[in-house]
Protein backbone atom coordinates (compact mmCIF):
# COMPACT_ATOMS: atom_id res chain seq x y z
CA UNK A 1 0.00 0.00 0.00
CA UNK A 2 1.59 3.53 -0.57
CA UNK A 3 0.96 6.00 1.12
CA UNK A 4 -1.14 8.09 -0.74
CA UNK A 5 -3.29 5.05 -0.76
CA UNK A 6 -2.87 5.25 3.36
CA UNK A 7 -3.95 8.88 3.80
CA UNK A 8 -7.01 8.45 1.02
CA UNK A 9 -8.16 5.41 3.50
CA UNK A 10 -7.71 7.40 7.09
CA UNK A 11 -9.10 10.60 5.88
CA UNK A 12 -11.19 10.83 3.00
CA UNK A 13 -13.07 7.39 2.18
CA UNK A 14 -16.75 7.16 2.89
CA UNK A 15 -17.34 10.29 4.07
CA UNK A 16 -14.29 10.36 6.91
CA UNK A 17 -13.44 13.85 6.18
CA UNK A 18 -16.96 14.95 6.74
CA UNK A 19 -16.74 13.57 10.10
CA UNK A 20 -13.62 14.80 11.06
CA UNK A 21 -15.50 18.32 10.17
CA UNK A 22 -18.14 17.10 12.66
CA UNK A 23 -15.57 16.63 15.33
CA UNK A 24 -13.98 20.19 14.61
CA UNK A 25 -17.16 22.18 14.87
CA UNK A 26 -17.90 20.13 17.88
CA UNK A 27 -14.43 21.29 19.44
CA UNK A 28 -14.94 25.43 17.79
CA UNK A 29 -18.47 25.33 19.35
CA UNK A 30 -17.26 24.33 22.63
CA UNK A 31 -13.90 26.37 22.50
CA UNK A 32 -16.35 29.61 20.87
CA UNK A 33 -19.16 29.36 23.26
CA UNK A 34 -16.58 28.68 26.84
CA UNK A 35 -14.33 31.25 25.55
CA UNK A 36 -17.42 34.11 25.20
CA UNK A 37 -19.06 33.18 28.62
CA UNK A 38 -15.70 32.76 30.06
CA UNK A 39 -14.39 36.07 29.01
CA UNK A 40 -17.58 37.57 30.61
CA UNK A 41 -17.33 35.53 33.77
CA UNK A 42 -13.67 36.35 34.27
CA UNK A 43 -14.08 39.88 34.02
CA UNK A 44 -16.25 39.84 36.86
CA UNK A 45 -14.10 37.98 38.79
CA UNK A 46 -11.24 40.45 38.08
CA UNK A 47 -14.02 42.77 39.36
CA UNK A 48 -14.75 41.34 42.69
CA UNK A 49 -11.01 40.56 42.92
CA UNK A 50 -10.14 43.80 43.25
CA UNK A 51 -12.73 45.91 44.29
CA UNK A 52 -12.77 46.72 47.81
CA UNK A 53 -15.68 44.87 48.92
CA UNK A 54 -13.83 42.36 50.97
CA UNK A 55 -16.15 38.67 50.79
CA UNK A 56 -16.32 38.71 47.37
CA UNK A 57 -13.08 39.45 47.31
CA UNK A 58 -12.55 36.50 48.94
CA UNK A 59 -14.64 34.22 46.98
CA UNK A 60 -13.40 35.59 44.22
CA UNK A 61 -10.00 34.27 45.10
CA UNK A 62 -10.60 31.09 46.42
CA UNK A 63 -12.51 30.03 42.99
CA UNK A 64 -9.32 31.58 41.24
CA UNK A 65 -6.88 29.18 43.66
CA UNK A 66 -8.97 25.96 43.70
CA UNK A 67 -9.70 25.71 39.80
CA UNK A 68 -6.00 26.97 38.14
CA UNK A 69 -4.93 25.15 40.59
CA UNK A 70 -6.37 21.48 39.28
CA UNK A 71 -6.90 20.05 35.77
CA UNK A 72 -10.03 20.64 33.92
CA UNK A 73 -10.23 17.14 33.51
CA UNK A 74 -11.13 16.31 36.88
CA UNK A 75 -13.60 19.16 36.88
CA UNK A 76 -15.10 17.71 34.21
CA UNK A 77 -15.75 14.56 35.40
CA UNK A 78 -17.01 16.07 38.48
CA UNK A 79 -19.69 17.99 37.02
CA UNK A 80 -21.14 15.58 34.58
CA UNK A 81 -20.60 12.45 36.46
CA UNK A 82 -21.27 13.81 40.15
CA UNK A 83 -23.19 17.44 40.16
CA UNK A 84 -25.22 17.36 36.90
CA UNK A 85 -25.66 13.30 36.67
CA UNK A 86 -29.12 13.63 37.44
CA UNK A 87 -30.60 16.45 35.86
CA UNK A 88 -30.19 15.11 32.36
CA UNK A 89 -28.46 17.93 30.98
CA UNK A 90 -26.76 17.71 27.96
CA UNK A 91 -23.22 16.66 27.61
CA UNK A 92 -21.99 19.83 25.58
CA UNK A 93 -23.63 22.01 27.69
CA UNK A 94 -21.72 20.74 30.59
CA UNK A 95 -18.87 20.60 28.55
CA UNK A 96 -19.29 24.43 28.02
CA UNK A 97 -19.97 25.23 32.00
CA UNK A 98 -16.83 23.58 32.52
CA UNK A 99 -14.48 25.37 30.16
CA UNK A 100 -16.24 28.70 30.95
CA UNK A 101 -15.68 28.32 34.79
CA UNK A 102 -11.72 27.30 33.86
CA UNK A 103 -11.36 30.05 31.33
CA UNK A 104 -13.18 32.51 33.54
CA UNK A 105 -10.30 31.53 36.81
CA UNK A 106 -7.69 32.65 34.15
CA UNK A 107 -9.06 35.29 32.56
CA UNK A 108 -9.26 36.59 35.84
CA UNK A 109 -5.67 36.54 36.97
CA UNK A 110 -4.41 37.85 33.56
CA UNK A 111 -7.00 41.41 33.83
CA UNK A 112 -5.79 41.55 37.68
CA UNK A 113 -1.84 40.80 36.64
CA UNK A 114 -2.42 43.28 33.34
CA UNK A 115 -4.25 45.73 35.70
CA UNK A 116 -0.96 46.25 38.03
CA UNK A 117 1.43 46.90 35.55
CA UNK A 118 -0.74 49.93 34.56
CA UNK A 119 0.35 53.26 36.35
CA UNK A 120 -2.16 53.82 39.28
CA UNK A 121 -0.87 57.81 39.12
CA UNK A 122 -3.04 58.33 35.74
CA UNK A 123 -6.17 57.19 37.34
CA UNK A 124 -5.77 60.08 40.30
CA UNK A 125 -4.53 62.64 37.83
CA UNK A 126 -7.81 61.85 35.27
CA UNK A 127 -9.78 61.97 38.44
CA UNK A 128 -8.41 65.80 39.80
CA UNK A 129 -9.05 66.78 36.69
CA UNK A 130 -12.60 66.61 36.80
CA UNK A 131 -13.37 62.57 35.11
CA UNK A 132 -15.84 60.43 36.60
CA UNK A 133 -14.71 56.86 37.79
CA UNK A 134 -15.84 55.60 34.79
CA UNK A 135 -15.05 58.04 32.30
CA UNK A 136 -10.88 57.65 34.26
CA UNK A 137 -11.33 53.88 33.53
CA UNK A 138 -13.10 53.73 30.14
CA UNK A 139 -10.62 56.86 28.78
CA UNK A 140 -7.60 55.64 30.48
CA UNK A 141 -7.41 52.16 31.71
CA UNK A 142 -9.17 50.34 29.41
CA UNK A 143 -7.31 51.47 26.47
CA UNK A 144 -3.72 50.27 28.01
CA UNK A 145 -5.48 47.18 29.49
CA UNK A 146 -6.57 45.94 26.51
CA UNK A 147 -3.27 46.13 25.00
CA UNK A 148 -1.09 44.68 27.40
CA UNK A 149 -3.53 41.99 28.27
CA UNK A 150 -3.67 40.91 24.06
CA UNK A 151 -0.40 38.36 24.35
CA UNK A 152 -1.35 36.88 27.45
CA UNK A 153 -5.49 36.58 26.39
CA UNK A 154 -4.09 35.36 22.74
CA UNK A 155 -2.33 32.59 24.19
CA UNK A 156 -4.94 31.62 26.61
CA UNK A 157 -7.97 31.33 23.82
CA UNK A 158 -4.89 28.79 22.24
CA UNK A 159 -4.89 26.82 25.23
CA UNK A 160 -8.52 26.90 25.66
CA UNK A 161 -9.01 25.29 22.21
CA UNK A 162 -6.44 22.63 23.35
CA UNK A 163 -7.93 21.76 26.64
CA UNK A 164 -11.27 20.66 24.92
CA UNK A 165 -9.63 17.72 23.76
CA UNK A 166 -10.49 15.93 26.98
CA UNK A 167 -14.27 15.95 26.26
CA UNK A 168 -14.35 12.53 24.86
CA UNK A 169 -14.60 11.53 29.02
CA UNK A 170 -17.59 12.74 29.00
CA UNK A 171 -19.65 11.15 25.96
CA UNK A 172 -19.33 14.14 23.59
CA UNK A 173 -17.05 13.22 19.92
CA UNK A 174 -14.94 16.24 19.06
CA UNK A 175 -12.12 16.17 16.95
CA UNK A 176 -9.68 14.17 19.09
CA UNK A 177 -11.77 11.41 19.64
CA UNK A 178 -12.76 11.58 16.15
CA UNK A 179 -9.07 11.17 15.40
CA UNK A 180 -8.94 8.60 18.07
CA UNK A 181 -12.09 6.65 16.21
CA UNK A 182 -10.04 6.89 13.17
CA UNK A 183 -7.16 5.43 14.48
CA UNK A 184 -9.10 2.37 16.50
CA UNK A 185 -10.54 1.76 13.03
CA UNK A 186 -7.65 2.12 10.41
CA UNK A 187 -4.72 0.58 12.95
CA UNK A 188 -2.70 3.56 11.78
CA UNK A 189 -2.49 5.29 14.99
CA UNK A 190 0.78 7.47 13.54
CA UNK A 191 -0.13 8.87 10.89
CA UNK A 192 -3.76 9.36 11.77
CA UNK A 193 -2.74 11.33 14.76
CA UNK A 194 -0.03 13.17 13.20
CA UNK A 195 -3.14 14.36 11.09
CA UNK A 196 -4.99 15.45 13.94
CA UNK A 197 -2.49 17.64 15.14
CA UNK A 198 -1.84 19.26 12.16
CA UNK A 199 -5.75 20.36 12.25
CA UNK A 200 -4.87 21.57 15.63
CA UNK A 201 -2.29 23.66 14.75
CA UNK A 202 -4.21 25.26 11.92
CA UNK A 203 -6.65 25.74 14.39
CA UNK A 204 -4.51 27.52 16.75
CA UNK A 205 -2.96 29.83 13.57
CA UNK A 206 -5.92 30.54 12.94
CA UNK A 207 -6.48 32.35 16.64
CA UNK A 208 -3.13 33.93 15.90
CA UNK A 209 -4.42 35.34 12.48
CA UNK A 210 -7.18 37.08 13.69
CA UNK A 211 -5.57 38.78 16.92
CA UNK A 212 -3.06 39.85 14.22
CA UNK A 213 -5.63 41.39 12.13
CA UNK A 214 -7.10 43.15 14.78
CA UNK A 215 -3.87 45.07 16.06
CA UNK A 216 -3.08 45.87 12.19
CA UNK A 217 -6.33 47.35 12.17
CA UNK A 218 -6.03 49.29 15.98
CA UNK A 219 -2.54 50.22 14.95
CA UNK A 220 -4.11 52.00 11.42
CA UNK B 1 -11.52 5.80 42.48
CA UNK B 2 -8.30 6.52 39.85
CA UNK B 3 -8.10 2.49 39.67
CA UNK B 4 -11.96 2.68 37.75
CA UNK B 5 -11.03 5.48 35.87
CA UNK B 6 -8.44 3.83 33.98
CA UNK B 7 -10.06 0.54 33.46
CA UNK B 8 -10.86 -1.40 30.52
CA UNK B 9 -11.05 -5.03 29.02
CA UNK B 10 -8.19 -7.39 29.47
CA UNK B 11 -6.74 -9.55 27.20
CA UNK B 12 -6.49 -12.91 25.77
CA UNK B 13 -2.95 -14.66 25.85
CA UNK B 14 -2.79 -14.59 21.74
CA UNK B 15 0.02 -12.53 21.59
CA UNK B 16 1.71 -10.42 18.68
CA UNK B 17 4.50 -8.97 17.48
CA UNK B 18 5.02 -6.17 15.12
CA UNK B 19 7.74 -5.82 12.45
CA UNK B 20 7.49 -2.22 11.49
CA UNK B 21 11.24 -0.27 12.46
CA UNK B 22 12.32 -1.30 15.93
CA UNK B 23 15.38 -0.28 16.33
CA UNK B 24 16.62 -3.40 17.51
CA UNK B 25 20.35 -2.11 17.68
CA UNK B 26 19.79 0.36 20.93
CA UNK B 27 21.51 -0.69 23.94
CA UNK B 28 19.14 -1.20 26.73
CA UNK B 29 20.73 -0.63 29.89
CA UNK B 30 17.83 -1.45 32.58
CA UNK B 31 17.39 -3.92 35.13
CA UNK B 32 14.89 -5.67 32.19
CA UNK B 33 17.36 -5.82 29.29
CA UNK B 34 16.74 -8.78 27.02
CA UNK B 35 13.06 -9.09 28.38
CA UNK B 36 10.72 -8.56 25.90
CA UNK B 37 8.01 -5.57 26.54
CA UNK B 38 4.47 -6.80 26.08
CA UNK B 39 1.92 -4.50 25.93
CA UNK B 40 -1.49 -4.83 27.57
CA UNK B 41 -4.71 -3.40 28.07
CA UNK B 42 -4.60 -2.00 31.76
CA UNK B 43 -5.81 -4.06 34.60
CA UNK B 44 -7.95 -2.75 37.36
CA UNK B 45 -6.86 -4.68 40.05
CA UNK B 46 -3.17 -5.70 39.25
CA UNK B 47 -0.27 -3.44 38.99
CA UNK B 48 2.43 -3.83 36.00
CA UNK B 49 4.89 -5.78 38.60
CA UNK B 50 2.08 -8.02 40.08
CA UNK B 51 1.15 -9.01 36.88
CA UNK B 52 4.41 -9.83 36.01
CA UNK B 53 4.44 -12.51 38.81
CA UNK B 54 1.27 -13.68 37.55
CA UNK B 55 3.45 -14.61 34.16
CA UNK B 56 5.56 -16.71 36.08
CA UNK B 57 3.18 -18.51 37.92
CA UNK B 58 1.77 -19.08 35.01
CA UNK B 59 4.49 -20.33 33.35
CA UNK B 60 5.18 -22.83 36.23
CA UNK B 61 1.82 -24.42 35.79
CA UNK B 62 0.15 -24.38 32.74
CA UNK B 63 3.70 -24.59 30.07
CA UNK B 64 2.98 -21.06 28.92
CA UNK B 65 6.38 -19.32 27.87
CA UNK B 66 5.71 -15.74 29.14
CA UNK B 67 7.94 -15.21 32.15
CA UNK B 68 10.43 -13.55 29.61
CA UNK B 69 7.58 -10.65 28.90
CA UNK B 70 8.03 -8.07 30.81
CA UNK B 71 4.18 -6.09 30.61
CA UNK B 72 3.49 -2.43 29.96
CA UNK B 73 -0.21 -1.59 30.66
CA UNK B 74 -1.88 1.07 28.35
CA UNK B 75 -5.24 2.27 28.84
CA UNK B 76 -6.55 2.07 24.91
CA UNK B 77 -5.49 -0.27 21.98
CA UNK B 78 -4.90 3.13 20.13
CA UNK B 79 -2.03 3.91 21.95
CA UNK B 80 -0.63 0.46 22.79
CA UNK B 81 -0.68 0.35 19.04
CA UNK B 82 1.26 3.65 18.42
CA UNK B 83 3.84 1.78 20.60
CA UNK B 84 3.78 -0.66 18.77
CA UNK B 85 4.46 0.92 15.18
CA UNK B 86 6.97 3.10 17.29
CA UNK B 87 9.13 0.16 18.40
CA UNK B 88 8.22 1.26 22.17
CA UNK B 89 7.38 -2.29 22.97
CA UNK B 90 8.25 -5.88 20.99
CA UNK B 91 4.59 -7.59 21.04
CA UNK B 92 1.03 -6.86 22.17
CA UNK B 93 -1.44 -9.32 23.85
CA UNK B 94 -4.75 -8.86 22.78
CA UNK B 95 -7.80 -10.86 22.05
CA UNK B 96 -8.06 -13.43 19.17
CA UNK B 97 -10.45 -11.76 16.84
CA UNK B 98 -8.67 -8.22 17.70
CA UNK B 99 -5.99 -9.85 16.91
CA UNK B 100 -7.12 -11.07 13.28
CA UNK B 101 -8.65 -7.40 12.37
CA UNK B 102 -5.40 -6.06 13.34
CA UNK B 103 -3.27 -8.17 10.47
CA UNK B 104 -6.47 -7.72 7.67
CA UNK B 105 -5.90 -4.53 8.16
CA UNK B 106 -1.97 -4.28 8.31
CA UNK B 107 -0.06 -7.21 7.07
CA UNK B 108 3.08 -6.28 8.68
CA UNK B 109 1.53 -7.73 12.33
CA UNK B 110 1.55 -11.46 12.74
CA UNK B 111 0.50 -13.83 15.61
CA UNK B 112 3.32 -14.86 17.53
CA UNK B 113 1.87 -17.29 19.73
CA UNK B 114 -1.82 -18.59 20.15
CA UNK B 115 -3.07 -19.08 23.61
CA UNK B 116 -6.47 -18.92 22.85
CA UNK B 117 -6.83 -22.99 23.94
CA UNK B 118 -5.64 -22.70 27.18
CA UNK B 119 -7.40 -19.06 28.07
CA UNK B 120 -11.04 -18.11 26.23
CA UNK B 121 -11.65 -14.64 26.90
CA UNK B 122 -15.67 -14.13 26.87
CA UNK B 123 -17.46 -11.08 26.64
CA UNK B 124 -20.58 -10.03 28.19
CA UNK B 125 -22.70 -6.85 29.44
CA UNK B 126 -21.85 -5.17 32.55
CA UNK B 127 -24.63 -3.40 34.34
CA UNK B 128 -25.33 -1.85 37.88
CA UNK B 129 -25.81 -4.15 40.55
CA UNK B 130 -29.06 -3.01 41.68
CA UNK B 131 -30.26 -3.37 38.03
CA UNK B 132 -31.28 -7.29 38.51
CA UNK B 133 -34.54 -6.79 36.62
CA UNK B 134 -32.41 -5.63 33.25
CA UNK B 135 -29.45 -8.28 33.61
CA UNK B 136 -32.14 -11.13 34.08
CA UNK B 137 -34.23 -10.20 30.36
CA UNK B 138 -30.74 -9.89 29.03
CA UNK B 139 -29.69 -13.43 30.27
CA UNK B 140 -32.94 -14.18 28.52
CA UNK B 141 -32.33 -12.66 25.26
CA UNK B 142 -28.73 -13.67 24.97
CA UNK B 143 -29.43 -17.90 26.02
CA UNK B 144 -31.96 -17.52 23.16
CA UNK B 145 -29.90 -15.85 20.95
CA UNK B 146 -27.01 -18.72 21.36
CA UNK B 147 -29.91 -21.73 21.00
CA UNK B 148 -31.35 -20.47 17.39
CA UNK B 149 -28.20 -19.22 15.98
CA UNK B 150 -28.31 -15.83 15.57
CA UNK B 151 -25.52 -15.13 17.76
CA UNK B 152 -23.34 -17.25 15.08
CA UNK B 153 -24.40 -15.54 12.23
CA UNK B 154 -23.56 -12.14 13.77
CA UNK B 155 -20.11 -13.73 14.51
CA UNK B 156 -19.37 -14.71 10.49
CA UNK B 157 -20.94 -11.69 9.49
CA UNK B 158 -18.91 -9.40 11.72
CA UNK B 159 -15.60 -10.75 12.79
CA UNK B 160 -14.99 -14.13 10.64
CA UNK B 161 -15.90 -12.71 7.78
CA UNK B 162 -13.52 -9.38 8.40
CA UNK B 163 -11.06 -8.17 5.22
CA UNK B 164 -8.74 -5.53 4.48
CA UNK B 165 -11.20 -3.21 2.35
CA UNK B 166 -14.35 -3.03 3.98
CA UNK B 167 -15.54 -3.41 7.56
CA UNK B 168 -19.54 -4.56 7.66
CA UNK B 169 -21.60 -1.29 7.71
CA UNK B 170 -23.11 0.31 10.83
CA UNK B 171 -26.51 -1.45 12.16
CA UNK B 172 -29.96 0.58 11.83
CA UNK B 173 -30.53 0.42 15.40
CA UNK B 174 -34.54 0.41 15.50
CA UNK B 175 -36.64 2.79 17.76
CA UNK B 176 -39.93 1.55 19.12
CA UNK B 177 -42.29 4.68 19.73
CA UNK B 178 -42.56 4.95 23.45
CA UNK B 179 -40.58 1.98 24.76
CA UNK B 180 -38.25 2.40 27.42
CA UNK B 181 -34.62 3.32 26.74
CA UNK B 182 -31.37 1.21 27.71
CA UNK B 183 -28.46 3.12 27.35
CA UNK B 184 -25.47 1.54 26.14
CA UNK B 185 -21.74 3.02 26.14
CA UNK B 186 -19.49 2.18 23.12
CA UNK B 187 -15.97 3.11 23.14
CA UNK B 188 -15.04 2.42 19.13
CA UNK B 189 -11.39 1.40 20.78
CA UNK B 190 -12.10 -2.37 20.12
CA UNK B 191 -12.69 -3.07 16.44
CA UNK B 192 -14.34 -5.29 15.29
CA UNK B 193 -16.34 -5.97 17.80
CA UNK B 194 -16.63 -2.11 18.45
CA UNK B 195 -15.66 0.78 16.70
CA UNK B 196 -16.76 3.87 14.69
CA UNK B 197 -17.42 3.83 10.86
CA UNK B 198 -15.58 6.26 8.35
CA UNK B 199 -19.25 8.19 8.89
CA UNK B 200 -19.15 8.59 12.52
CA UNK B 201 -21.73 6.09 13.30
CA UNK B 202 -20.71 3.42 16.35
CA UNK B 203 -20.06 0.04 14.55
CA UNK B 204 -19.20 -3.51 14.68
CA UNK B 205 -20.38 -6.74 16.19
CA UNK B 206 -21.45 -5.27 19.43
CA UNK B 207 -23.97 -2.68 17.84
CA UNK B 208 -25.15 -5.98 15.59
CA UNK B 209 -25.85 -7.65 19.09
CA UNK B 210 -27.81 -5.19 20.46
CA UNK B 211 -29.88 -4.04 17.46
CA UNK B 212 -31.24 -7.38 18.10
CA UNK B 213 -31.47 -7.35 21.47
CA UNK B 214 -33.00 -4.13 21.11
CA UNK B 215 -35.78 -5.95 19.23
CA UNK B 216 -36.36 -8.97 21.01
CA UNK B 217 -37.04 -7.42 23.91
CA UNK B 218 -39.14 -4.53 22.81
CA UNK B 219 -36.54 -1.72 23.93
CA UNK B 220 -35.05 1.50 22.37
CA UNK B 221 -31.12 0.82 22.21
CA UNK B 222 -29.54 4.71 22.67
CA UNK B 223 -25.97 4.00 22.07
CA UNK B 224 -23.26 6.44 23.63
CA UNK B 225 -19.67 7.50 22.65
CA UNK B 226 -17.51 7.76 25.44
CA UNK B 227 -13.94 7.46 25.89
CA UNK B 228 -13.08 4.08 27.37
CA UNK B 229 -11.17 5.13 30.56
CA UNK B 230 -14.66 6.91 31.65
CA UNK B 231 -16.86 3.82 31.00
CA UNK B 232 -17.04 3.17 34.89
CA UNK B 233 -17.61 6.58 35.51
CA UNK B 234 -20.27 6.92 33.03
CA UNK B 235 -21.99 3.38 34.89
CA UNK B 236 -21.99 4.17 38.17
CA UNK B 237 -23.30 7.45 37.27
CA UNK B 238 -26.27 6.32 35.86
CA UNK B 239 -24.86 8.29 32.37
CA UNK B 240 -25.74 4.76 30.90
CA UNK B 241 -27.10 1.91 31.77
CA UNK B 242 -24.76 -1.04 29.99
CA UNK B 243 -21.60 -1.30 29.19
CA UNK B 244 -19.40 -4.30 27.70
CA UNK B 245 -16.94 -6.27 29.17
CA UNK B 246 -14.64 -8.98 28.87
CA UNK B 247 -14.22 -11.44 31.77
CA UNK B 248 -10.79 -12.62 32.80
CA UNK B 249 -10.74 -16.49 31.99
CA UNK B 250 -10.05 -17.83 35.19
CA UNK B 251 -7.57 -20.41 36.38
CA UNK B 252 -6.20 -21.38 39.60
CA UNK B 253 -3.37 -19.06 38.97
CA UNK B 254 -5.07 -15.72 37.68
CA UNK B 255 -6.78 -14.26 40.52
CA UNK B 256 -10.43 -13.97 39.74
CA UNK B 257 -10.70 -10.53 41.04
CA UNK B 258 -7.83 -9.03 38.78
CA UNK B 259 -10.41 -7.28 36.57
CA UNK B 260 -13.51 -6.71 38.28
CA UNK B 261 -14.53 -3.79 40.32
CA UNK B 262 -17.15 -3.45 43.18
CA UNK B 263 -20.40 -3.02 42.42
CA UNK B 264 -21.21 -4.12 38.75
CA UNK B 265 -22.91 -7.37 38.02
CA UNK B 266 -21.93 -9.36 34.30
CA UNK B 267 -24.85 -10.91 32.14
CA UNK B 268 -24.12 -14.00 30.64
CA UNK B 269 -21.45 -14.31 28.28
CA UNK B 270 -22.58 -13.12 24.49
CA UNK B 271 -19.50 -14.10 22.49
CA UNK B 272 -16.47 -16.45 23.04
CA UNK B 273 -13.01 -15.41 21.59
CA UNK B 274 -12.63 -18.78 20.29
CA UNK B 275 -11.53 -20.22 16.94
CA UNK B 276 -14.37 -20.76 15.09
CA UNK B 277 -14.67 -23.49 12.23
Amino acid sequence: MDFTEILYKIFIKDGGWLTILNGLWVTVQISALSLFLGTLLGSLLCFFRVGKFTPLKVIAQIYISIIRGSPVLMLLMLLFYGVFARTGMAPIVVAVITFSMHTAAHVAELLRASLMALDKGQVEAARTLGFSKWQAFQLVTLPQLAKIARPVYQSTVVNLIQWTSVVGYVTITDLTRVINNIASRTMQPMITITGGMIIYLALSYLVYGAFHLTERRRAQ
Amino acid sequence: MKKIFVLLMILTLALMTGCGGSNDGDKKTSNDAGKIKLGMITRLNASEESFGKFMEEVEKTLNVKIASHKPIFFDSLNAMEAALQAGQIDEISTYRSVARYMIAKDPRFNVLKDHSLEFIDSFCFALRQDDTELKDSLNTVIKEMQSDGTLDRLTKEYITDINAENDPPAVEIPTIDGAQTIKVAVTGDLPPLDFVSADGKPAGFNTAVLAEIGKRLNRNIELVQVESGARAAALTSKQVDVVFWAIVPVSEIIPQDSDKPDGIALTEPYYKDEEKK
